[in-house]
């Protein structure tokens, strides 16, 4: 049914009765094909012109109703969706639950941790180097397991001979042979037991009240002690040097039981600082979108207000909000496209496919947000046509005051019943006259402050000090484009204007 | 009671709960048809989700670790499962874990449901050596929302040898119980007393909700009620042809989770193998979703109109202003053409397939077959239709249903000579026997109240009514059983005998928030009834349910599955 329809809507030619696309096709077509005779040309030429007018026409109506969809299918919207305001329904919260027994759990882990920095940190206060006086010196803080009680390796359940040795694990005193050990650097132990790190925890840690900080903390009790005595951290890189020259005997020898658990702990540290660039970039862009969406409702406010013709916001301020908005639109378009390609060109470590995933999606959500929010703000109207809107507010404005006034004016007559009409006449004029120069007053004064401040320049009335005030308020709020402020702080310096105004002219006046 | 609404409030919450920042959804299979059915890819980006991943897929990669994860699944044993293994090697920075309703009293009795919550908890928190998890919750969004006042539960055959599979039963449970947490309500019980399922189902809710009743600790001033019926008690309503457009698609061409397939139309353009058919983000489908085709017809053509009359504005970029206005309205434009070309394909390969099959004709003599009693006329037609090459098989099987139905306790009745006319026709055995399934499942003898009877005292009333106003469309003469069920409900008139209440308590107002849950499945023209009667009887809100949502398709699968393995007495009769 539908094509039937489109092809006799379609840009025919009279004379052949194909379908030609678009008037230019069909134009040429003609010039090509039925040159012969101008009359017919000049003819359709004028039909497009029509055809022309009347679709120009329509845009207007089909844009209006494209923006009438919404309004007339709340209307149409089923019953249920009509039904009172419903709160959201029944929860229930395990986190508690869940906590208790996690961290009943972890306690274990977390103070085990905590004794083996401890003895690692012991280990490394006052570290000889002498090989003989560093085991003494080990065996003091670590009671070592007695070798004869230990048949078979703990761990690989193998007996111990003359090739396999037995070893002490330098932070449990277990014994176990050789492969079944791990070498800790001085330089790692170090790392994990330097008040530095410990102090970059906390510095994190405060800010976020999370669970994992209260662990870190508490993994490094031992540690924060020795952060206040800064002697021993001075003592340490001394020792480092002193370590380094020997060349030997440079790492303990621990398990991997122990090794274990300072590795976790050692990830949860890195957990706290690892915050990849794409997550600035988010963070970055997200926040450029809150005050994009912001400005936008402002804007639209805006927007219909001048389009009405009224006069709460300056023409100017919402051009220069919707260039602002354009601005924030670029900006996220930019750093979404940076996320986007984020990596890519990294050749050692390419991104995976789940991050690309993520940065793509992150981009096409950036492009939704764009499209939605930023390409529907409508333009605003020109000087000339805000001033002409203006214009028609006011006309209808005084239209309708006029309308009151004459409604008034006829009950009072009806009240007073017989009225002489010459006088109603006579009665309206003043009224209008009156009207006028308050209008006008209104306007002119918007931003004249240059017509009031030379005539009084010595004198610091307060109202002018007020005024000024108020002044550098505006452009405070309009700076901060906080519209609205701007709107109600203008209509309060127009206030003080005509109050000034008015006194000026007494004053002129009576002097 | 919107559902829909019920469960966009949990999602809301679920993604507000882990602040701002990336994040990712992880959930099972179900949940993911649950949120699909919510949000449009758009709506859920505004929620700062970018990723979707499911828990059962065994890609195992690095993970980021600077998103947050949401972890919305059902609490399964197999869910739990992976749920743990996640969190000894976590993917993700931190989990936020959104869980379902649940309880497992089916195999674990004496436990109180609690508990068991407790029990995976624990697992669950013992899994947790990173500290990753920040909070545990339990939310209730445990069904498919396709509509405010529709829910399904996705079970497509609920019943064995015409007794619940303990599966779904427990399933049903729990979706049910959470469609009354997620609304608040803690309603008074009435079932179906012919069906043995429909009691067993009431028993269970019960159970649970004197269990929890902390739970279900509601301010009330309304009066809720859930009314369990039985899908055997109505066999004709997923049997007919529909002609409204959502019922339509469903038959034709089949909804699943607002998504229709139309791989298999000739020359389908990429876009439009999978088309998305959501009242929530289409406007066009939200207002004809009830509309019958002939008006769909109509509306599908302005629609057309208001398009063409765009796309001409839109060839015509002359001027710079011109090409202003383009981009401007460019957005609104290629949404427009997106829906125009989505249901302009739809209704046409509705209306292809409609010609096709001849359901016109099919449809008129199955609503006939519905509402009126002429039965040597209408074995007269059904012979024809059976004899006409052109008509599918499935509709011809379809026809001797409800003859069978309709005359099985008639004196003259002729099934035996219809069976052998399919057969001549060279029907497939399968189709043949689901005849005398049929009878077995939804038979005289297991229907409570007489379907046939009731529409021809009924419709003698209907008639004269229909006939002054002059708007007897003869494809859709017949009304759902459910209509007059609920239509009794709400004038307090429901008998007692044929639906009791669990238990001795009663209600004595006349109930206000009725939520209907239909055992085997129920249809989008029970839908529309449910639509029909939220609108003409403003105050009192009904929410209709059903283990799945069937077209005729669907149904007979749901008879077969529901018929075997029991002994029909029918078959041993006729032969």
């Amino acid at each position: 049914m539908a094509g039937s329809e489109e092809v006799l809507e379609g840009f025919l030619c009279p004379i052949c009765v194909t379908d030609f696309k678009a008037p230019i096709q069909l134009t040429k077509h003609f010039e090509d094909f039925h040159n012969d005779d101008p009359e017919i040309l000049k003819s359709l030429k004028d039909l497009f012109g029509k055809a022309k007018k009347k679709i120009l026409k329509q845009d207007e109506i089909s844009y209006s109703f494209a923006n009438s969809i919404p309004s007339t299918t709340r209307l149409q919207r089923s019953p249920e969706s009509n039904w009172e305001p419903q709160e959201i329904g029944m929860m229930r919260s395990h986190t508690k639950y869940f906590k208790e027994i996690r961290n009943m759990r972890l306690e274990r882990y977390s103070t085990e941790t905590n004794k083996l920095l401890i003895r690692l940190d012991k280990l490394l206060n006052n570290l000889p180097t002498d090989p003989v006086d560093r085991k003494v010196h080990e065996r003091t803080i670590v009671p070592w397991i007695d070798d004869k009680d230990v048949k078979l390796c703990p761990i690989c359940a193998k007996s111990f001979h003359v090739a396999r040795r037995k070893h002490h694990c330098r932070l449990c005193g277990a014994v176990m042979c050789h492969n079944c050990t791990i070498f800790l650097s001085l330089q790692d132990a170090k790392k994990m037991t330097s008040p530095v790190s410990v102090q970059d925890d906390s510095a994190v840690s405060p800010t976020s009240e999370r669970p994992i900080s209260e662990r870190i903390v508490r993994a490094g009790i031992g540690l924060t002690k020795l952060a206040r005595s800064p002697s021993s951290g001075s003592l340490n890189s001394v020792l480092s040097l002193v370590n380094d020259s020997t060349g030997s005997e440079q790492h303990f020898r621990i398990c991997t039981h122990c090794a274990n658990l300072l590795d976790a702990r050692e990830k949860q540290k890195a957990k706290h600082f690892d915050k990849p660039i794409v997550c600035q970039f988010y963070e970055k862009m997200r926040a450029y979108m809150k005050e994009a969406s912001q400005h936008v409702k402002m804007y639209n406010k805006m927007w219909e207000s001048l389009n009405e013709g009224e006069s709460t916001y300056n023409l100017e301020d919402a051009q220069a909000l919707r260039i602002k908005i354009a601005k924030l639109g670029e900006n996220i378009d930019l750093i979404s496209k940076r996320i986007s390609v984020l990596g890519t060109r990294c050749v050692e470590n390419p991104p995976q496919d789940q991050e690309l995933r993520l940065h793509h999606m992150v981009r096409v959500s950036a492009m939704i947000f764009l499209k939605e929010e930023l390409l529907s703000v409508q333009a605003l109207p020109s000087e000339e046509r805000y001033a002409e809107l203006q214009k028609e507010r006011q006309r209808r404005i005084e239209a309708r005051i006029a309308y009151e006034r004459q409604l008034e004016e006829e009950q009072r007559e009806r009240s007073k019943e017989q009225r002489r009409k010459e006088t109603w006449n006579l009665e309206i004029r003043p009224i209008m006259k009156e009207n006028q120069p308050n209008v006008v007053l209104d306007q002119s004064q918007g931003w004249g402050p240059s017509s009031v401040a030379p005539i009084m320049p010595s004198s610091m009335d307060p109202i002018i000090e007020q005024m000024s005030n108020l002044r550098a308020y505006i452009k405070q709020a309009r700076a901060d484009c906080r519209y609205d402020e701007v709107a109600t702080l203008e209509s309060n310096l127009k206030e003080l204007q005509s109050v000034y105004f008015t006194m000026k002219q007494s004053n002129n006046s009576d002097g | 009671m919107n559902l829909i609404t019920a469960l966009k409030f949990y999602i809301t919450r679920m993604t507000e709960e882990s602040g701002p920042g990336m994040k990712v959804l992880l959930m099972d299979k179900q949940t993911t048809s649950i949120v699909s059915l919510l949000y449009s890819q758009s709506e859920i980006f505004l929620k700062e989700v970018y990723l979707f991943e499911r828990i059962d897929a065994n890609v195992r990669n690095e993970g980021l670790k600077h998103l947050k994860c949401i972890v919305f699944i059902r609490p399964t044993k197999e869910n739990i499962e992976y749920l743990c293994n996640e969190l000894r090697y976590p993917k993700y920075g931190t989990y936020y874990i959104c869980k379902y309703y649940f309880n497992n009293f089916q195999t674990l009795r004496n436990f109180k449901i609690n508990i068991i919550a407790k029990a995976d908890i624990k697992l669950l928190a013992e899994s947790d050596e990173q500290e990753v998890v920040r909070e545990v919750h339990e939310y209730y969004a445990d069904y498919l929302a396709i509509s405010p006042h529709l829910f399904s539960l996705g079970i497509n055959t609920c019943s064995q040898g015409l007794l619940w599979n303990p599966v779904h039963l427990h399933r049903t449970v729990s979706g049910l119980i959470s469609v009354l947490l997620s609304i608040k309500k803690c309603p008074y019980i009435r079932y179906q007393n012919s069906s043995e399922m429909a009691k067993r189902l009431a028993e269970k809710i019960r159970e649970v909700l004197s269990k929890e009743s902390n739970s279900f600790e509601f301010k009330q001033d309304s009066c809720p009620i859930l009314l369990i019926v039985d899908r055997r008690d109505d066999p004709v309503t997923p049997l007919l042809n529909q002609w409204t457009y959502q019922a339509m698609v469903h038959e034709l061409l089949t909804i699943n989770n607002n998504r229709v397939n139309l791989s298999h139309v000739k020359g389908i353009s990429k876009e439009l193998r999978e088309v998305v058919l959501s009242a929530e983000h289409d406007e066009f489908y939200a207002n004809n979703l009830y509309l019958n085709f002939g008006e769909i017809g109509q509306t599908i053509k302005e629609l057309m109109d208001e398009f063409q009359k765009k796309a001409k504005k839109h060839q015509k970029v002359e001027s710079i202003a011109d090409m202003k206005n383009f981009v401007e309205t460019y957005p609104l434009f290629k949404k427009l053409s997106g829906t125009v070309s989505k249901h302009v394909t739809v209704v046409g390969e509705l209306s292809s397939l409609v010609e096709k099959h001849h359901l016109l004709q099919v449809s008129e003599l199955e609503q006939e077959l519905s509402c009126q009693s002429d039965h040597s006329m209408q074995l007269q037609k059904i012979k024809e239709l059976i004899n006409n090459q052109q008509i599918r098989e499935i509709d011809a099987v379809r026809l001797v249903m409800l003859y069978a139905l309709h005359y099985e306790k008639y004196a003259n009745n002729d099934i035996n000579g219809l069976l052998n006319l399919l057969k001549n026709r060279g029907v497939s055995d399968k189709y043949v026997k689901l005849v005398y399934n049929i009878l077995e499942y939804s038979g005289i003898n297991a229907r409570q109240s007489n379907l046939f009877d009731r529409e021809a005292v009924a419709k003698i009333t209907k008639k004269l009514f229909k006939g002054l106003s002059g708007v007897d469309n003869i494809y859709t003469q017949h009304t759902p059983l459910l209509n007059e069920t609920l239509e009794d409900l709400i004038k307090g008139k429901l008998s007692l005998q044929t639906f009791p209440y669990l238990g001795s308590t009663m209600m004595s107002k006349k109930p206000q928030d009725i939520i209907v849950f239909m055992i085997g499945g129920t249809t989008y023209e029970e839908s529309l009834t449910v639509h029909n009667l939220n609108k003409q009887n403003p105050g009192i809100k009904i929410i209709l349910g059903g283990t799945t949502i069937h077209n005729s398709a669907s149904f007979l699968e749901e008879i077969q599955h529901a018929t075997s393995g029991i002994l029909t007495k029918y078959k041993n009769n006729n032969n």
